[in-house]
């Protein structure tokens, strides 16, 4: 589900990202803080209460993924940090949670390509290109962001049922590439709309086609919009869940989450909680270090007026 | 922008593919699902049309009246608690202090991972006695450590919110917190000069300039929290019974448990009228005050 949204302006700069500090002066909007001591003190308390609060948890799924199953099932005692690497074996040497790991992969790097290829190509039209039905067209794909999938799920699966997509990596693909279009549409558009029209037509000028000029003059200026779209539609995918546990019923198709949700319901033999916390660790790191690493980009989306949510 | 740098002609064609993907899987669905909704449509065999029946049976079903009403139950109970918390997160992190930045990106990290991810590690935590959400409670003297959570339906609903609250506060954070740094400086200067309290500016002025973000904050809340279906998949299977199952939920067993689609698509339909309408008044909340 995604809807647009207005973000007060000049404030895209100011997200995650740390400003120079000048003590004298404090950078305008920043709040009503004027710092005393007793503030200062109050947010380094609350800070490092509320982070832990946040953190604990994950770091204790680290823990459990170290753990044996029987470990994780038994009251805490000593074996609790006798940490080993045996879930991450049992991972690979079990073909399905393995198998599962690839599917998401493989789903959604195709995705977040797919998405990034398309909208780029969308938002260029839509942003510099005067053809007729335009505002009709953009209109009717930002509807699309008011219809939750969810919410059309069956007619979905009967329609890509008909066209041979279920149980198939390339519909889901497709399917995930068309519940992130829009969001991605509308930020590339913003984007292209903010590149100068003098520099494509000097480039025309210079005899380059549509493709050159996208690919050797607009590129470097649209990436960063670019690298967003693809954000988004990667962390959507890659751990989505009702859509793959619907389309998809041939066991050596399921991705991550769909394989281990039957591991959790024994579909393959007795639990392994092991294996269980371990899969939750493997699909929980790519998330996390593509956000921590590409924040700037997470948030310009954001901030560019559009949120996922 | 002229028709000689921008030939008509190329512009339709860079939009072609991605209104084309649009269109299929969400246009044309929407349509035919009304089709098939006024159809007795099994997943195989022969169907025919059966007017409003469907519509008729899903309003006079209970199942369908439960799930709405737990759905808005669990609705109710977390949208504020996300609200609060991610507005006390956003004062905590809205100024640049040190170690701001980091605790920004701490406190997303949850969202980031996704209710999916956290429903797994949750099942591990909620198990009796092995749990930590027992052993902590344990601890603090609270309960023996023995709850079974997920097998009690005002248990789950419990905890399942607990979580939902703390994985989907991060993003009212971010949202709230672009908003205040939006605040002129020189508005609480002014209000601090007449003697107004950290509370009463909070009050009287962030929250009242902030007020179309809020609104968006909640409405996108809500819509999540509407939709939802994963964490309550992983964590109850909708039990015990049914007694955790969500509207989402509710449609995802018709169709493909009993395979009923036509009901099915008519409950769905349902649910895109009803999303329609927040979404409906989250605009009409937006263009008022602007």
């Amino acid at each position: 589900m995604a809807t647009v949204t207005e973000v007060p302006a000049g404030t895209r700069a100011a997200v995650g990202r740390r400003r120079p500090s000048r003590p004298a002066a404090p950078p305008p909007g920043a709040g009503p803080e004027r710092d005393t001591r007793g503030k200062r003190t109050l947010y380094a308390l609350g800070g490092t209460l509320a982070a832990l609060v946040f953190l604990i948890p994950l770091v204790i799924a680290f823990v459990r993924a170290g753990q044996p199953g029987d470990v994780i099932v038994a009251a805490p005692d000593a074996r609790f940090f006798d940490l080993s690497w045996v879930n991450f074996q049992a991972v690979v040497d079990q073909p399905e949670v393995w198998r599962g790991i690839l599917n998401s992969a493989i789903v959604s790097i195709s995705t977040a390509v797919l998405t990034a290829v398309l909208a780029t190509l969308a938002g260029y039209g839509f942003a510099k290109f005067p053809f007729r039905g335009r505002a009709v067209l953009f209109g009717l794909v930002l509807v699309t962001l008011m219809v939750p999938f969810q919410a059309i799920l069956t007619p979905l699966y009967l329609q890509m049922n008909v066209m041979g997509l279920t149980d198939s990596l390339f519909g889901l693909v497709l399917f995930y590439t068309t519940v992130n279009l829009p969001f991605g549409i509308f930020v590339m558009r913003n984007t292209f709309a903010s590149v100068p029209a003098e520099l494509e037509d000097s480039a025309h000028v210079d005899g380059a086609g549509t493709v050159r000029i996208l690919v050797s003059v607009l590129r470097p200026l649209v990436i960063p919009g670019t690298a967003t779209a693809a954000l988004y539609a990667f962390l959507a995918s890659w751990t989505e869940f009702l859509g793959a546990l619907t389309f998809l019923t041939d066991s050596s198709l399921y991705t991550l989450p769909v394989s281990l949700v039957n591991l959790q319901q024994g579909a393959y033999g007795q639990v392994n909680f092991g294996l269980l916390a371990a899969g939750s660790v493997i699909a929980m790191i790519p998330c996390v270090i593509l956000y921590v690493a590409l924040q700037r980009y997470y948030v310009a989306g954001l901030a560019s007026g559009s949120v996922k949510g | 922008m002229s028709t000689l740098t921008h030939p008509r002609r190329t512009g339709l064609a860079l939009i072609t593919p991605a209104v084309a993907l649009v269109v299929v899987f969400v246009f044309v669905p929407l349509v035919v699902a009304v089709y098939i909704s006024l159809t007795n449509f099994p997943l195989i065999g022969p169907y025919r049309f059966i007017g409003f029946d469907n519509y008729a049976s899903v309003l006079t079903d209970p199942t369908f009246w439960d799930s709405l009403g737990y759905t808005l139950l669990y609705t109710a109970i977390v949208t504020l608690p996300i609200l609060l918390l991610g507005y006390g997160l956003a004062v905590l992190v809205r100024s640049n202090r040190r170690g701001a930045t980091l605790l920004r990106t701490i406190f997303f990290v949850p969202f980031v991972i996704g209710l999916t991810t956290l429903s797994f590690l949750m099942l591990l935590e909620a198990q009796p006695n092995s749990g930590m959400v027992n052993v902590v409670l344990r601890f603090l003297g609270i309960t023996d450590g023995s709850t079974a959570w997920l097998v009690d339906g005002p248990l789950a609903t419990g905890l399942l919110c607990v979580m939902v609250v703390w994985a989907a506060s991060g993003l009212t954070m971010v949202l709230l917190m672009s908003g205040m740094q939006g605040i002129p400086r020189e508005v609480y200067e002014s209000a601090e000069m007449d003697g107004a309290s950290w509370w009463q500016r909070e009050m009287q002025i962030t929250v009242p300039m902030l007020r179309r973000t809020i609104a968006m904050t909640v409405i996108l809340s809500v819509i999540g929290s509407f939709l939802a279906f994963t964490q309550f998949y992983i964590l109850t299977q909708g039990g015990p019974g049914s007694e955790t199952t969500t509207i989402v939920m509710a449609i995802y067993r018709r169709a493909f448990v009993q395979l009923q689609l036509g009901a099915a698509t008519a409950m769905s339909l349902v649910l895109v009228v009803i999303t329609g309408l927040v979404t409906a008044a989250q605009f009409w909340l937006l263009r008022e005050r602007s």
